[in-house]
């Protein structure tokens, strides 16, 4: 009857909430699974940031609107790095009378899509949400380029 | 049922050895721009390395303090624009390259966040309120308004269009 009691109590018990420290440890160790993942995107961005350099970018856009605007995005969304450096290259771009149409391409692609990182995301989150993430990212960007400008030149 | 334990496995294992093989033939042909490469690697790395452990600390916060079901009810299917409005100050206020988040956001959705918010989260990323005064003065006050704003907005279109993808191909969470 005792045994029956307890077994009962037993039941009744919530389980028991881990440590905060069991749980660092397995956030820890979940992190540490991602790191060659990390490493290798990394390696990439270092790769990419040598090799393609401001002059190689800006040398691609041709005075053309609707060809500027996807360069504008494509080359933002091969260069990787800090987006203050979209900030530069972006203003130089505009005094080399480069479209505004490209340049806000350039700089929004440039933290919205990254080819570097596609590896690293189709592992993380399935290749179906990331071509269907990218595929909007991209669309959006350039929609977004084009009505900013629109709107500037209505407000000017 | 019992549910079974995640067995420990590194993740991106060909993808760091493509990469090594690829500095290595690039060494061979040009050690100066391989090394140059890997300079600018040890620098990125050693930049987002707090990233990483604030990333570690906040996951482990989180899952400390709440509950998978919890998760589910602030960005899960029933989290309404509470859901919407939370991705959106993430993103914005988010810090660092995007795949330092990647860790946490495959946590939260482990635990039920929506594919659409990931969604959002990532293209409100784009309005960096840091760099907000460096972008008045390159590009203007009237071009950083605007464009944030359409940012926000067209996040939130993303996100929404994503649902609707995945609800007609009937794999909405």
């Amino acid at each position: 009857m005792e045994n029956n009691n307890n077994q009962k109590k037993q039941l009744k018990e919530p389980p028991q909430k881990p440590s905060f420290w069991k749980i660092l440890y397995k956030s820890s160790l979940s992190f540490w699974a991602m790191a060659p993942l990390l490493l290798g995107i990394i390696g990439l961005v270092g790769i990419f940031q040598v090799l393609v350099t401001p002059k190689m970018l800006s040398s691609l856009f041709r005075g053309n609107l609707i060809i500027d605007t996807l360069v504008g995005t494509l080359t933002g969304a091969v260069a990787s790095g800090n987006p203050v450096i979209s900030y530069l290259l972006g203003g130089g771009l505009l005094r080399q009378s480069v479209s505004l149409y490209a340049v806000s391409a350039f700089i929004l692609s440039w933290v919205t899509l990254s080819f570097v990182n596609l590896p690293a995301e189709v592992a993380v989150f399935g290749s179906r949400f990331t071509l269907y993430r990218n595929l909007l990212a991209f669309v959006f960007t350039i929609i977004i380029a084009i009505l900013t400008t629109l709107t500037i030149q209505v407000l000017a | 049922m019992k549910k079974k334990e995640k067995t420990f496995a590194f993740r991106g294992k060909y993808l760091l050895l493509v990469v090594i093989i690829f500095y290595g033939v690039l060494f061979l042909f040009n050690s100066g721009i391989s090394l140059s490469a890997l300079k600018v690697s040890i620098l990125i790395l050693i930049k987002i390395l707090p990233i990483f452990v604030a990333v570690i600390l906040f996951t482990a916060t989180l899952n400390y303090f709440i509950k998978p079901k919890q998760i589910a009810s602030h960005l899960g299917r029933k989290s309404g624009a509470k859901g919407w409005l939370w991705a959106l100050a993430a993103g914005v206020i988010s810090h660092g390259p995007m795949y330092a988040w990647y860790p946490l956001l495959e946590d939260l959705r482990g635990h039920g966040m929506r594919d659409g918010l990931i969604v959002v989260f990532f293209f409100s990323r784009a309005v960096k309120i840091p760099l907000l005064p460096m972008m008045v003065d390159y590009f203007g006050w009237i071009f950083t308004l605007v464009l944030s704003l359409y940012i926000l907005v067209g996040a939130l279109i993303q996100g929404w269009i994503l649902e609707m993808i995945e609800q007609n191909n009937g794999e909405l969470k």
